[in-house]
């Protein structure tokens, strides 16, 4: 009975190292040609079973195969006169892929000791809130989170039947009403259910850019909400 | 500092769910109190480790932990078990060894780009960084002067909270390429002395309980 096991490797640097360790091959010489082999049978195993992380390997066989026909190539010289080993570039990336691979371990540990222990938490949220600095207006909220919410308002979009080119006309004023009207009915309302309305693309755009200009004018804050595709819009009370 | 802040501090400390930083307790002290208290970052530091010695001392199963640039109340290790049947969270799934790759390169290195990150790994690292990006482990810090201004990543404060570490200078250096070299067989041979040892124990412990009499034999071990 034949049992495969296949070990979990992270990437062709990953596989490498695995073989220069386990063939206890000096990593500042190595056999090109054996490795190479051995590299090309590992490659060929998983392309049959999973042709999607093949892909990232078939670039280090190309590659490999690119140094074994220098090595049997007379060596160039660099600008020190010195012979250029074409497998120099190679080591160096193993090399450096190890350090951070060992340091990978390090915060593995960090980690488990981590989870040991309890932080002091889960409190209720702060209903009081008076947001001074400008920072505030945006809680816990990053570029990236504003960014995914608008892609996927675009991507929501159904396209229109009929294929009709029309010039439409909207401007940051007219949004900013649009969003101002939603907010002062609302108080607080969700990004995505605001613009369930609108129709036209350039009309959400618009909207989103309208709404960064709000935020920049301190009239309305942004805030997480639960659906983590989505953010929440508020009214911000100008004391007079 | 006067002596009567300490619990003040303590109870700013207690009071809050996320790392307080020095100067928020400074900041609430004089706000109240007003501006003219004299209060530094070493005297709170300073007051910090006293609770600290006070807790030690009562044996008390929790302490003040210097985490994400801030302090916080944590347990301690020893209770993680009964903590853990209460609370779901923990049982939350471990870091890929793709995810500690690619966060230890991102510590070490950052700002950096997507580019420069691949260089390193030899793979593709679009959902890595996606994954990462939702964990809100690493966050986009800005773009990067060169050709096509790619976008930089770095780490964030909840990676430190993660790791339980208080400041990005508190990683371990990594170790210099000749150091981990040599290192590699240096392990080997002390595993393989510590196998011997091992062996030899078990032998002379197994002699002892059957062999009580021959003190000779034992001794030749």
């Amino acid at each position: 009975m034949f049992k495969i096991r296949l070990e979990q490797f992270e990437g062709p640097l990953d596989l490498l190292l695995f073989f220069i360790k386990r063939d206890e091959l000096n990593i500042y010489d190595i056999p090109i040609s054996q490795i190479t082999k051995e590299y090309m049978e590992y490659v060929n195993l998983i392309k049959m079973l999973d042709l999607e992380t093949a892909g990232d390997f078939i670039f280090m066989a190309s590659t490999l195969m690119y140094i074994k026909v220098k090595m049997l190539l007379p060596k160039e010289i660099d600008e020190k006169g010195e012979l250029i080993d074409p497998r120099a570039d190679l080591v160096k990336a193993l090399l450096e892929y190890k350090r951070y691979k060992e340091m990978a371990e390090e915060l593995s540990f960090f980690e488990s000791a981590e989870r040991k222990i309890s932080y002091r938490g889960n409190f209720e949220e702060d209903l009081k809130e008076t947001p001074e600095e400008f920072d505030t207006l945006l809680k816990n909220i990053s570029v990236y989170d504003l960014a995914k919410a608008f892609k996927k308002a675009l991507e929501e979009r159904k396209s229109e039947p009929v294929h009709h080119v029309v010039k439409i006309s909207v401007s940051i004023e007219e949004q900013i009403k649009f969003i101002m009207d939603k907010v002062n009915e609302f108080g607080e309302i969700h990004f995505l259910s605001m613009i369930d309305q609108v129709r036209e693309k350039i009309r959400i755009i618009v909207t989103f850019v309208a709404l960064l200009e709000l935020v920049k004018m301190q009239m309305i804050g942004v805030k997480t909400s639960e659906d983590l595709n989505d953010f929440v819009i508020y009214k911000i009370d100008i004391e007079l | 500092m006067d002596k009567i802040y300490n619990y003040v501090v303590e109870a700013l400390i207690f009071s809050s769910d996320e790392p307080l930083r020095h100067s928020e307790i400074i900041k609430a002290i004089r706000g109240i109190d007003g501006e003219e208290i004299e209060i530094s970052e070493g005297d709170v530091e300073k007051c910090v480790d006293e609770l600290n010695a006070i807790y030690e001392e009562k044996n008390l199963s929790f302490r003040i932990k210097k985490v994400s640039e801030g302090v916080l109340f944590a347990t301690r290790e020893e209770f993680s078990k009964y903590l853990g049947y209460l609370s779901s969270e923990k049982s939350k799934r471990r870091l890929s060894q793709a995810s500690l790759e690619t966060l230890s390169i991102i510590a070490y290195k950052q700002p950096l780009t997507k580019p420069e990150l691949e260089a390193i790994r030899g793979v593709n690292s679009d959902y890595i960084l996606t994954a990462l990006l939702e964990k809100k482990l690493i966050t986009i810090s800005g773009r990067a002067e060169t050709v096509g201004r790619p976008l930089l990543y770095s780490t964030t404060p909840e990676f430190l909270k993660y790791f339980g570490l208080y400041k990005i200078s508190d990683l371990p250096k990594p170790r210099e390429i000749e150091e981990i070299m040599q290192d590699e067989d240096f392990i080997e041979q002390r595993r393989k002395i510590m196998m011997n040892l091992f062996e030899e124990k078990m032998e002379e412990e197994l002699n002892e309980s059957t062999g009580e009499t021959n003190d000779g034999n034992s001794q030749a071990e």
